[in-house]
This record gives structure tokens, C-alpha cells and sequence, in this order.
């Protein structure tokens, strides 16, 4: 067996871009195949971003692009044009946000790795929307987390959204 | 050694909810994992792994991947001259010579066989699909079973078999029991998972001041540096292995990978850094698999359904077996495990690991025993149903009752406290109570069944690590230093992967010296700034490195104690530490300060006492007693210093639709002897069920019959917060009398019973279809099969 034939590579194409990060205006120019979380990380070095699975499935990666959460490892750095991020970095100018000091008091986190992209993900959606005890447990369902079985982080938003856990 | 294991001060922070040290910088993303680290001039790595599982590498054509814009160098094995294998220190094993990049052979799909080093990941990996390789396949060994056939294709042609080990006690005793009695058979299997961490493996490499310093994920500082002095040609002196913040470890990352060794020597070779970051697609089929064990069971069983002896055979699927430390040892931790915290004299257990065309298993939390557990808990049911007797009644004649304890297992294992019998009692009552609760809320629901299960163990933790790598033993290491301004730096060989050991380190520390928790600074994972030690395997580091800070705080407290009591002109023995102060008993204005005390031994040495040496530092090191390495002559081993228990129950629903099953309840009563930090306890236990159900009911790596691995990360059901229940944890503490502070090991504890309560469970709901359950996963598919289309 043959490896599959090989394909030529071509040079990347260049596309600026201007992009507020973390309150921050950035003006760069980014290779057109340059994925978002890459660009967070090694060209703006705000490593709070982190990169689970490059596939969008673990969540780790998510952002606070102009409001959504978005997995910034399956989206391109040239397509946030005109938008406004927010990454961990960003959540708290000093000390931690309410929602961060859950965490710490509730031992809702262990390794850390998925942390950011769980704390981006409660920090972009309206607790209204995801009413109950059912409804924290959807909020986090798209960020996977390997150490904590969920325990900690569930008690952890249910202290930031004041919400009795049920029964 | 100490006779009596004690903290030097009040225990003021050991057993509290103290905060952990790193949250801070975790929850504000300014924890720097090995992937965040990028020195200038770094160069990054590609790996090209083989689409082959079993082949002959006949060609390598590197030419256009090495002519990119960007790419430095491609590199194969052949370039590797002054590589040398990975050892085998296990005379009783056969040797498959791991080397980093293939060589003549492949043997599973994502085998390393060359390596494109570029300016950076982008371009290493547009090159690296240049590479082009030539295979002569070969047939591929896919299954256990298919391994153990006579005529099975082999994957190592010097060896006479596919069986790495083999060993065959003398079952003699065993069978004549056999003969005599009624006899039951069954077979367990469990399938293939894999710890799946958050953060994937990474390694960077740089050349310091003529030293390797290597960044890496790998669970082991000094391991992982004497591994690569045994590679590369390198002296151990001229390493240095740093492991920064991890992304989880779960036993993946006691491995020394070939990437580890690769961005190492592409690092010596080119003199600038180089950065390796697994992707989740290599991480399917290059990183650590686990489980995949085969166990049977036949039992000479009593009238009323007491196990009188069982014969065992266990069978691990190592795949290629290409990794180091070697990854046999499951099967014999699987071996020592197995017959559960019950009265069973007469257990002999054959096992063998062999090698199948499939990627290399290795370690991962469990380690063994949830497929023991799986096998005898869900044999102890089936007992039941066939004697026909009440499974629970069961259980009670055989466990092993407050009186029993001590009590040395078949195996060798010296179980010296438990809470066997009480832990179980009291999950069977809770239990009970919300199987009751479930059964009459789904009782007229003609589409739902519910079941409780049960399941009850023992767990070694703290072992020996000569049994995975027949070289390494059992100790950890400690230095403590007061410095002059009387704060405190401890220095240990323990690591932490997110589990907390920074936290424990420093709560242990400072009840130690009877310092505030706040001037006790913590380094760990430094092959240079810390002594030799062992690092996080097998739910060890509280309680060995726990026995090394103990060891060593109680050192520094004795010349604390004498400096004192010369400033202070009273004897040692009226003399109390609290709070970072010495002061007189029942005068604590009469006190000097750790900062006083520091100074003196460091600086100020004219005021020692006459002939006292400078300096306030000790470094010690504990390897429990009663550990053994080495099996005796009839294959029995202590081989853990401490042993911990534990009793689950699982109450499901059954959707008879879908062959879904819904955990509506589960319990768990736990027993890790004295617990350090409660929060952080807890969160070991979730953490640990987590993933122990998600091994029973959804992740599972399936190959094809071409030993093509056919589950990618979307497939690899991880669980998410909707599957994992609310879990009810209770605590039984039965401190051991032979550990420090009697504490044992909890960081495995919550993986190992899911399968077996859940299985149990599933057998109790599905009880009129009489369901064949002797397997994990029980994904729906396979439970929806055990129910008749056509029910009545």
C-alpha cells in the first residue's frame, strides 16, 4: 500500500483583520487558514484559550464572540473581522468574577484545562433561558470535563445563578 | 523510620477544606500547560504515523515533505543512530524492543514512522502528508482471542507467540477443590477504553547551558529523565524534566512516549527548541488504550452458594505493546483483585497479556481492577440466581467482618482495616430505600424496568512500581528548607495533574512544622529542584509522599525544637509550635519566631548551641515497610501499602424502547482511611465514578477486522453533565495502622465499581428476560438485544 498521492501545497493567503480582544483593538494579518484559537494563542499569547479536540466537540476552546459562545478551534481568525471577543483573560479586570470565585469555592475544577471554556460558556448565556436544576446541567452539556464527574462544577453554578438544588 | 506517624503540630489544616493553590490561576487561564509555552525560535513537530495496522515498511520517501518552505528536516527511524530501545527490565516478560520511530515493521495505525520538524505546526503537517511510505501488509491480529490461537499471525517474529507474558501458577490444590464440588463457569469481558484527559500529550524541547530541558506532560520528573538517559545519549546530569500545569493524567501520561524522545533529540540536533502538541485525532490511536481484559472464572461453589475455591484465567489485549513503562501489569493488579473483600482461601489466577495489532494499551485509573470487580460481582449474582439464593445473603457470608482483619487475600494481599461489611450495609440501605422509591414510580410504566446492583471491593492503592517496569520501587522523597525569614520551601518527587498534590504538599507541610499554610512555598515536577521521587501513579502521592513529608518535617522540627530551646533557655519537652512560633508551655510570651529560629541556623550560626551544624533543611525519603516487589514462590505479593474500600449501588430504569438505561440513583459509601481534604476527596470520588461510567455504558474503542481503528473523539462518548447523576457519597474512615496518619489512596477508587453495579442492576431490571450480561459496554444497542422484540 501506497500513501495517499500527494497534494502540492500552495502559500497561504493573507487577510487583515481588526478585532476587539479582551476591550483591546487588534489590527493583524492573519494567514487565511489560520484558526481562531491559534491566533488567540500563539499570535496574542492569551493561552486561557485552550485546544481540546481541534473538532468542536470538547468545548475547551469556547469564546465570547460578540455575545455567542463560540468554539474558536473550528473558526477561522479571518472571520472575526469587525467582531468583539472575549476570552478568560477578559473576565475580570481584577480578582474573580463571581462566577470564577463559585468555581474556586466549590471545587469546580481539578486539572483547569476545560475550566475556561466552561467559564465562557456560563458567561455568555441568560440563566433564564435554562430554568431548574435540568437547566444548568444543558448549559454545560457541550463542555466536557474529565476530572470532576460535573459534581463540583454543577454546585459551583448553582451558587453563581442562586439556584437551590432541587429535592 | 518512624514507629508512630505523627503530625508535629496541631492539625490545623489537615482533614479542613483547604482552598486549592492553583485555582487562582486556573480560573483566570494564567496556568501554563506545556502547549503554552513557546521560546523564540521554537520549531514544531509533525508525526507521520502509518495507515497500516501490520505491516513491512519496504520504502520511505522523504524528498518533497523535506523541500517545503519551512520544514527543516524529516527525519525517519535510520536517522535515530544513536537511539537506543526502550529497556525491558522484566526477565519474565518477552521483549518487543519499542523503539521511537518504526523500522522494519508496523504494528497498529498510528505507529510513529517519520517526523517532519518545520517552522511551525501548520507547515510540519502540510509536509508531512509528502512523506510517502511503502507497506507489505500483513495480516492483522484484531482480537484477544484471535492473539492466543496457535497458528495466529505473530507481530514479533523472534518471539514464539503473541503472549509478551504467561504465567501459569500450579493449580493443583485449586483443581482437586474443583473436582470435588459443583462447579460454575462464567466469562467477563471488558472493553477497550481510554483516560481521554482534556489536554492531550505535548512536550517541548530545549537545549540550555549544554542541558536538555524537556517540558513535558508525563506524570514522572524522574522517571521520565533517567527513561531518556537510557535512549538518548545523554548523561542523566545533562536532563532536566519539568512537568508545568496538566491537563490530566489518569495514568495516560505515566508513559515516556516516542514524541517525548523525538522533540528531545531534534532539539539536541538543531539547537533550538522544538514543541510537540498531540492532536485529539493522533490521540485516538498514538496515546495510551486500557481495559480490554478477558476473565474466567470457575468456582467450586458451597450449597448455599459460598465460593469455596476459583481458577482463574485472565487475558489482557496489550495491542502492540509498544510503550514503556510496559503495560502488562493490569492484568496481574486484575490477578491480585480478585477475590474481592471476601473470604475466598483457595484463588489461583493464570494470566497472560498479549499483543494484538492494535494500539498499545497502557495504564489508565482502575488499572485492573474494575475488570476484576466487573467479573466477580456480577459472578456473585449470577451464584445467586443459579443456588437460588438471596444475592445480598450472599455477599454477607463470604465478606470479610471486622474480626476477619487483619486478613492476608489469597493473593498476598495484607488487608489491615476496612470497612467492608459496615460500607456495604449501609449502601444496601440506602440501596434499598431508592429502589423502592423508583419501583413505585415506574411500576405501571410498561416500557420502564428498574433494578438496583451492587457491588462491593477492595482496592491496593500505593503499589509498587515494579510490577509495571521491574525496576522502579516504591519510595518517595521530601526536602524541606526553612529559609531565614522563617518561610518554608518543600521540595517532593510527587507531581500533581490537577488531583490537588500541590494542596495536600503544602497542608501536610505546614501541620508538620506548625507553620501557617500561607509560608510554605510548594515545588514539585522539577527533576532539579526536587529529590529523586516517583511521581503520580497508582493512588500513592498522600500516602507515600505524605510518609516522605512527615519523615522529613519531623527532622527540621527536632533542630527547630533544640535551636528554641538554647534561645529560650527551657527544655525541649515544655516547648509547643504553633503558628510559625515556638514558645514555652503555658507562656507564650516566652517565643521566638520561625524567622528567629531560621536565622540563627542560617546566618546568625554564632548563636547555635555548641557544636550544633548550620542550616535548617532535611530531606527523606519513605518506602513503606510491609511493600512487597516480588511475588514469593507461590506467586503471592503484598504489593500496595495501604488498601481501600468501597461499596456501590446503582438504581436504573430501563427504557425497553430504546435499551436505554438512566441512572436514577447512585450511591457510593468509601473508605480511603483519614482524608487530608474533604472537597478535594469528593471530587476524586465524582470524578472517578465519571468516568467509571462512562466506561460501562458508552466509550469504547472498536477496531475492524483490518485492525482499522473505527472510533474517532465523536464516537468516544466521554459523558457529559446530562449522563452523570447527583451522586450520594458516604464516608467510613478506617485509618491504616501501617500508613502515615493512617491515611490510603483515593484517587482510583471511584472508577472501579460502576461496571459491576450497573451490570448487576441491569440484571435485576431485565431479571424475566434473563439477559446474558457479561460484558461492558452496555451501550443500547446491546441492551435493547437482551429484550425480546415481541414482549408479553
Amino acid at each position: 500500500m501506497t500513501a495517499p498521492t500527494a497534494r502540492r501545497v500552495e502559500p497561504s493567503v493573507e487577510v487583515p483583520i481588526s478585532v476587539t480582544v479582551n476591550g483591546e483593538a487588534v489590527e493583524a494579518v492573519v494567514p487565511a487558514r489560520q484558526l481562531l484559537a491559534d491566533f488567540l494563542r500563539e499570535e496574542l499569547r492569551l493561552t486561557g484559550t485552550h485546544v481540546g479536540c481541534e473538532q468542536g466537540i470538547c468545548g475547551a476552546c469556547t469564546i465570547n464572540l460578540d455575545g455567542e459562545p463560540v468554539r474558536s478551534c473550528i473558526m477561522l481568525a479571518a472571520q472575526v473581522d469587525g467582531s468583539a471577543i472575549t476570552t478568560v483573560e477578559g473576565l475580570s479586570s481584577e480578582g474573580l468574577s463571581p462566577l470564577q470565585q463559585a468555581f474556586k469555592d466549590n471545587h469546580g475544577l481539578q486539572c483547569g484545562f476545560c475550566t475556561p471554556g466552561f467559564l465562557m460558556t456560563l458567561s455568555t448565556v441568560d440563566p433564564e433561558e435554562y430554568p431548574g436544576e435540568e437547566g444548568i446541567r444543558e448549559a454545560i452539556s457541550g463542555n466536557l470535563c474529565r476530572c470532576t464527574g460535573y459534581g463540583g462544577i454543577l454546585q459551583a453554578v448553582r451558587t453563581a445563578w442562586n439556584r437551590p438544588q432541587d429535592g | 523510620m518512624t514507629d508512630t506517624w505523627e503530625l508535629g503540630g496541631r492539625p490545623v489544616y489537615t482533614g479542613a477544606h483547604v482552598t486549592r493553590r492553583q485555582d487562582d490561576a486556573l480560573l483566570s487561564g494564567r496556568g501554563t500547560y506545556v502547549a503554552d509555552l513557546r521560546p523564540s525560535g521554537m520549531a514544531e513537530m509533525a508525526v507521520v504515523r502509518s495507515p497500516v495496522a501490520h505491516g513491512r515498511i519496504t520504502a520511505v520517501r522523504t524528498a518533497e515533505a523535506a523541500a517545503v518552505d519551512g520544514v527543516i528536516e524529516v527525519i525517519t527511524a535510520a536517522d535515530l543512530t544513536d537511539v537506543a530501545p526502550y529497556p525491558n527490565f522484566a526477565a519474565y516478560t518477552q521483549t518487543p524492543g519499542t523503539f521511537p520511530l518504526a523500522q522494519d515493521k508496523v504494528r497498529y495505525a498510528g505507529s510513529p514512522v517519520a517526523v517532519v520538524l518545520a517552522e511551525n505546526r501548520y507547515i510540519a503537517e502540510d509536509a508531512a502528508e509528502l512523506v510517502e511510505v511503502d507497506y507489505t501488509e500483513l495480516p492483522a491480529v484484531t482480537s484477544l482471542e484471535a492473539a492466543l490461537e496457535p497458528d495466529s499471525p505473530r507481530l514479533f517474529e523472534d518471539w514464539s507467540n503473541n503472549r509478551l507474558l504467561d504465567l501459569q501458577p500450579d493449580d493443583s490444590e485449586v483443581a482437586a477443590i474443583l473436582a470435588g464440588n459443583r462447579v460454575l463457569r462464567r466469562r467477563y469481558k471488558m472493553g477497550r477504553h481510554t483516560a481521554m484527559p482534556m489536554e492531550t500529550r505535548a512536550a517541548l524541547a530545549e537545549v540550555h547551558n549544554g542541558r536538555l530541558h524537556l517540558w513535558c506532560t508525563n506524570q514522572h520528573a524522574h522517571i521520565a529523565r533517567t527513561t531518556l538517559s537510557y535512549v538518548l545519549p545523554l548523561a542523566e546530569r545533562d536532563i532536566r524534566v519539568v512537568i508545568p500545569y496538566v491537563g490530566g493524567g489518569f495514568g495516560l501520561k505515566q508513559h515516556l512516549y516516542p514524541e517525548d524522545v523525538l522533540v528531545s533529540w531534534l532539539a539536541l540536533r538543531h539547537g533550538r527548541p522544538v514543541r510537540f502538541v498531540e492532536d485529539r485525532a493522533e490521540h485516538m490511536i498514538a496515546a495510551a488504550h486500557a481495559r480490554d481484559h478477558m476473565i474466567d472464572i470457575e468456582a467450586a461453589i458451597a450449597d448455599d452458594g459460598r465460593i469455596l475455591a476459583m481458577r482463574v484465567q485472565v487475558v489482557q489485549d496489550l495491542g502492540s505493546a509498544e510503550i514503556f513503562p510496559g503495560a502488562w501489569c493490569p492484568a496481574l493488579t486484575t490477578a491480585a483483585h480478585m477475590t474481592g473483600p471476601y473470604d475466598i482461601r483457595d484463588c489461583v489466577v493464570s494470566v497472560a497479556a498479549v499483543t494484538t495489532n492494535k494500539t498499545p494499551g497502557g495504564s489508565y485509573r482502575g488499572f485492573g481492577v474494575p475488570e476484576a470487580v466487573f467479573a466477580l460481582e456480577r459472578f456473585i449474582d449470577e451464584i445467586a440466581d443459579e443456588v437460588g439464593v438471596d444475592r445480598l445473603d450472599l455477599r454477607r457470608s463470604m465478606l470479610l467482618q471486622p474480626a476477619d482483619l487483619p486478613y492476608t487475600t489469597a493473593s498476598g494481599a495484607l488487608l489491615d482495616s476496612g470497612s467492608f461489611a459496615e460500607s456495604f450495609e449501609r449502601v444496601v440501605e440506602l440501596g434499598e430505600h431508592a429502589y423502592q422509591r423508583a419501583d413505585a414510580q415506574y411500576r405501571s410504566d410498561p416500557d420502564s424496568r428498574v433494578g438496583v446492583g451492587y457491588a462491593v471491593l477492595f482496592e491496593g492503592v500505593s503499589p509498587t512500581h515494579h510490577g509495571a517496569s521491574a525496576h522502579w520501587m516504591g519510595h518517595e522523597s521530601c526536602t524541606i528548607e526553612v529559609q531565614p525569614d522563617g518561610g518554608v520551601r518543600v521540595a517532593s518527587g510527587v507531581t500533581d495533574q490537577g488531583q490537588g498534590t500541590t494542596t495536600f504538599v503544602a497542608t501536610l507541610t505546614a501541620d508538620a512544622l506548625g507553620v501557617p499554610i500561607e509560608t510554605v512555598r510548594v515545588e514539585l515536577a522539577d527533576s532539579d529542584a526536587t529529590p529523586y521521587g516517583l511521581g503520580a501513579f497508582g493512588s500513592r502521592q498522600a500516602v507515600i509522599g505524605g510518609g516522605a513529608i512527615l519523615l522529613a518535617a519531623a527532622e527540621v522540627q527536632g533542630k527547630v525544637k533544640k535551636i528554641a530551646a538554647h534561645m529560650l533557655e527551657a527544655p525541649t519537652d515544655d516547648l509547643v509550635i504553633e503558628a510559625g512560633r515556638v514558645h514555652v508551655a503555658g507562656s507564650p510570651v516566652r517565643a521566638v519566631t520561625m524567622a528567629d529560629i531560621a536565622t540563627t541556623a542560617v546566618i546568625r550560626t554564632i548563636d547555635l548551641p555548641p557544636g550544633m551544624e548550620p542550616g535548617l533543611e532535611a530531606t527523606a525519603r519513605y518506602e513503606p515497610e510491609l511493600m512487597e516487589h516480588t511475588p514469593d514462590e507461590k506467586g503471592r505479593i503484598n504489593a500496595n501499602a495501604a488498601y481501600a474500600n468501597a461499596a456501590h449501588a446503582a438504581v436504573i430504569r430501563v427504557d425497553l424502547g430504546t435499551g436505554e438505561i438512566e441512572i436514577l440513583d447512585y450511591i457510593l459509601a468509601h473508605d480511603c482511611g483519614t482524608v487530608i481534604n474533604p472537597p478535594i476527596v469528593d471530587g476524586q470520588i465524582w470524578g472517578g465514578i465519571a468516568q467509571g461510567l462512562g466506561g460501562t455504558l458508552y466509550e469504547d474503542l472498536c477496531f475492524n477486522d483490518l485492525g482499522q481503528p473505527q472510533t474517532a473523539f465523536m464516537d468516544y462518548l466521554v459523558p457529559s453533565a446530562i449522563e452523570i447523576p447527583d451522586l450520594v457519597i458516604e464516608h467510613f474512615e478506617s485509618p491504616s495502622p501501617n500508613t502515615p496518619l493512617g491515611m490510603k489512596g483515593v484517587g482510583e477508587g471511584g472508577t472501579v465499581g460502576p461496571a459491576a453495579a450497573i451490570g448487576n442492576a441491569l440484571a435485576q431490571a431485565l431479571a424475566e428476560f434473563s439477559p446474558q450480561i457479561h460484558e461492558t459496554p452496555l451501550s443500547p444497542a446491546v441492551v435493547r438485544a437482551m429484550i425480546p422484540d415481541q414482549r408479553t
